[in-house]
């Protein structure tokens, strides 16, 4: 009953350390043999979807999601267009845990998620992923500070993070996306460019393995836009791992990689 | 899985290493999946459910009205009616609540000469502990009714020959029937030693015999026996039939008549003692043989009162239940409401990883704080109007801390109730339709 001599003492963990998706995968050999086939060096992966579907049970079925392939690495800015209709929402939702592919598997930030139950999907998307939603979803009866805080509720405290902490945390944050001026406010005195900052800053305060953002200027002006995606920019060149959905050809472009969907099929966009 | 991953928590605890125990266990807790389970803390949790209920102030306080009215309603009810009932027990104290009788049951034909409660046995009452007075009685049939008469001379036209009671009593009677010589003097305990010819006659008794003062020693005569009457016994509050009985004293009724039993043990107790007294004086007065006397303690006279007000009690009691019912229907109304308006905020906190049980929780919690406001408040109203009413009345207060300190928790549990089915909506709402809205 003693700790396994490879594991760190919990004072030196990084947080955002995670070991190779071979040796933590929960499926059995088979996938992992799958895995291999693809060919691929999948060590830093945080996204990885191999031949992903899903088939929605109407009348007729609508086939939301076929055989998509993507992944995408650390630090990488990738951008999916797609006009409505095209599967955009379901690969979202399917990013962000929030749906089941009917096929295929996905593996996100070296955890295999097929097999997962409900409540391991919850923290898994609670402790790896950071939405960022086109209306925001702000919770108009809470400080900003208090919005940012938010993020850190549904956790357990990560070594060094503990409650106390969390406070001078979200203003820490809310300085990196320039709003420590705003920290007080309630959200409906602030501009969308601002409000959507704050829901950025609530997404990095979990210091996620990936920011997924849903159409983050939707509701935004031109200038407004701006701020946020040179914000992107910004977190790009600080290593965050990107996925931003849209349909702005503009919001696109500032990113590395861009893929487009269309009727459910997902083909990479060569620069 | 867990409980063995505590136990070298356990041995680094003896070597003082607690602290990376407990770090090092949510680690282990996620294992191979590198998954850690969702956790909240409950003081966030309160936080987020304080939050909630704050977010719309005056819908929360008009929410808690039917809970208050309901809870208002309860400890009024109960509270009005435990200080009236009170009054009531009161009142009566004074009069008869502190009055205990021992009967002493006729000995059976075939039994052993030795009588069943001695004189003496009085002395052993008197001891104990908030007795007040207590004096000893014997009667009979025979002498239930004995031809008395005030002298041998008989005047024409007039009727001296009365039928009384006759019966012997200890020398303490006067204090034991609350009654007071309004001539003479009782016997004392020289009289009782020395056997004396000498009687205390009531005051309905001396009326009919003619006897208007002592100083002159009148004499009765009863069964063909003179005796010196000593005082005039009257204002019995007890044993108003002695009003028109001769009593003796034990000696000299054994040895003259037969009456040295005691058949009854009169007893005043100090106010609240009426009980304790009941259960002790039997066995101070024949040991070993309590369980053959039979004890009157004063019948409660509040019952039947009780009983009525019951009734009227009753239908408030159903009154507030019904307003705690509303009031719940209420609360679980605007709870679900809220769940549909913060659907989108459901959506968010699912995405931020919270589980189905948090979300639940939270509303939960929201609609538990709501209730226990609506108690707090409606049980301090109440104890107010409780405290104003006796204060008209000028009645004494009686408020059981059980009361005020039930009521909240009560309000608290029609919110719990009230609140499960829009938490179960709450947490049965998938995060994909949540955000979508």
């Amino acid at each position: 009953m003693t700790e396994p001599p490879t594991s760190a003492p919990p004072k030196t963990r990084q947080p955002k350390t995670f070991a190779p998706v071979g040796s933590t995968g929960i499926t059995g050999n088979t996938e992992n043999a799958e895995n291999a086939d693809e060919g691929e060096n999948v060590g830093d992966a945080v996204i990885q979807l191999v031949s992903v579907g899903r088939t929605f049970d109407s009348e007729p079925p609508v086939h939301a999601l076929r055989d998509v392939n993507l992944t995408v690495r650390r630090g990488e800015h990738l951008s999916i267009v797609g006009p409505s209709g095209s599967g955009k929402s379901t690969l979202l939702n399917t990013l962000g845990l929030l749906d089941r592919p009917t096929s295929g598997t996905y593996r996100l930030d070296g955890v295999e998620t097929n097999a997962l139950g409900d409540l391991e999907r919850t923290a898994l998307r609670g402790s790896r992923i950071g939405f960022v939603f086109q209306s925001f979803h702000l919770l108009p009866y809470r400080t900003v500070e208090e919005n940012v805080m938010l993020a850190e509720t549904y956790r357990r405290p990560r070594p060094g993070r503990g409650r106390g902490g969390r406070r001078a945390r979200a203003e820490e944050v809310l300085d990196r996306v320039g709003l420590a001026h705003r920290a007080g406010f309630r959200p409906d005195r602030l501009s969308g460019g601002e409000r959507q900052r704050v829901a950025i800053a609530r997404a990095l305060l979990g210091e996620p393995a990936l920011l997924l953002c849903d159409e983050p200027t939707g509701n935004l002006d031109s200038e407004n836009t701006e701020s946020v995606l040179d914000l992107f920019d910004r977190l790009s060149e600080q290593g965050m791992t990107l996925v931003v959905i849209t349909h702005e050809e503009a919001v696109s472009r500032r990113a590395d990689r861009r893929a487009r969907i269309s009727d459910g099929r997902l083909t990479e966009e060569s620069r | 899985m867990r409980a063995p991953a505590r136990l070298p928590e356990a041995a680094e605890v003896n070597t003082g290493g607690r602290r990376t125990g407990r770090r090092a266990r949510p680690r282990r807790r996620g294992g191979a999946r590198g998954v850690e389970r969702p956790r909240m803390d409950v003081r966030d949790l309160w936080t987020e459910a304080l939050a909630g209920v704050l977010a719309r102030p005056l819908r929360s306080a008009l929410t808690t009205l039917g809970t208050v009215l309901g809870i208002t309603t309860l400890v009024i009810t109960i509270g009005v009616s435990s200080t009236a009932g009170n009054q009531i027990v009161g009142r009566f104290d004074a009069l008869g609540a502190t009055s205990v009788t021992v009967v002493v049951p006729p000995p059976p034909p075939s039994a052993d000469p030795v009588p069943l409660v001695d004189w003496s046995g009085v002395r052993a009452v008197a001891r104990l502990a908030g007795v007040e007075s207590v004096a000893a009685i014997a009667d009979s049939q025979e002498t239930a009714s004995v031809q008395v008469r005030a002298n041998d001379v008989v005047a024409p036209g007039e009727v001296t020959g009365q039928t009384m009671a006759v019966v012997a009593a200890s020398p303490t009677l006067p204090a034991a029937v609350r009654g007071r010589m309004t001539a003479g003097r009782f016997f004392d305990d020289g009289d009782v030693s020395r056997h004396e010819r000498v009687a205390v006659v009531g005051d309905q008794a001396a009326r009919l015999l003619g006897i208007g003062s002592v100083e002159d020693s009148p004499a009765v005569f009863l069964k063909g026996q003179a005796y010196t009457v000593i005082g005039v016994l009257g204002g019995a509050e007890r044993e108003q039939r002695l009003a028109t009985a001769v009593i003796l004293p034990p000696t000299t009724a054994a040895d003259r008549l037969g009456l040295g039993t005691v058949t009854r043990v009169l007893i005043n107790t100090a106010l609240g003692a009426a009980d304790q007294v009941a259960h002790q004086a039997p066995i101070a007065l024949a040991p070993g043989a309590d369980d053959a006397l039979a004890v009157m303690a004063p019948p409660d006279p509040a019952d039947a009162r009780k009983g009525v007000q019951g009734d009227v009690n009753g239908l408030f009691l159903v009154l507030g239940l019904v307003s705690l019912v509303v009031g719940a229907i209420g609360i679980a109304n605007v709870t679900l409401v809220t769940v549909i308006e913060r659907i989108g905020e459901i959506g968010l906190r699912r995405a931020l990883g919270a589980s189905r049980r948090q979300v639940a929780g939270q509303f939960l919690l929201e609609s538990t704080t709501i209730g226990l406001l609506g108690g707090v408040v409606g049980a301090a109203l109440g104890l107010v109007v409780v405290v104003a009413v006796s204060a008209v009345r000028d009645w004494t207060p009686v408020l059981d801390v059980r009361l005020a300190f039930g009521a909240p928790v009560a309000g608290a549990l029609v919110g719990l109730l009230a609140g499960l089915y829009p938490s179960l909506r709450a947490a049965r709402m998938e995060p994909v339709d949540a955000l979508r809205s």
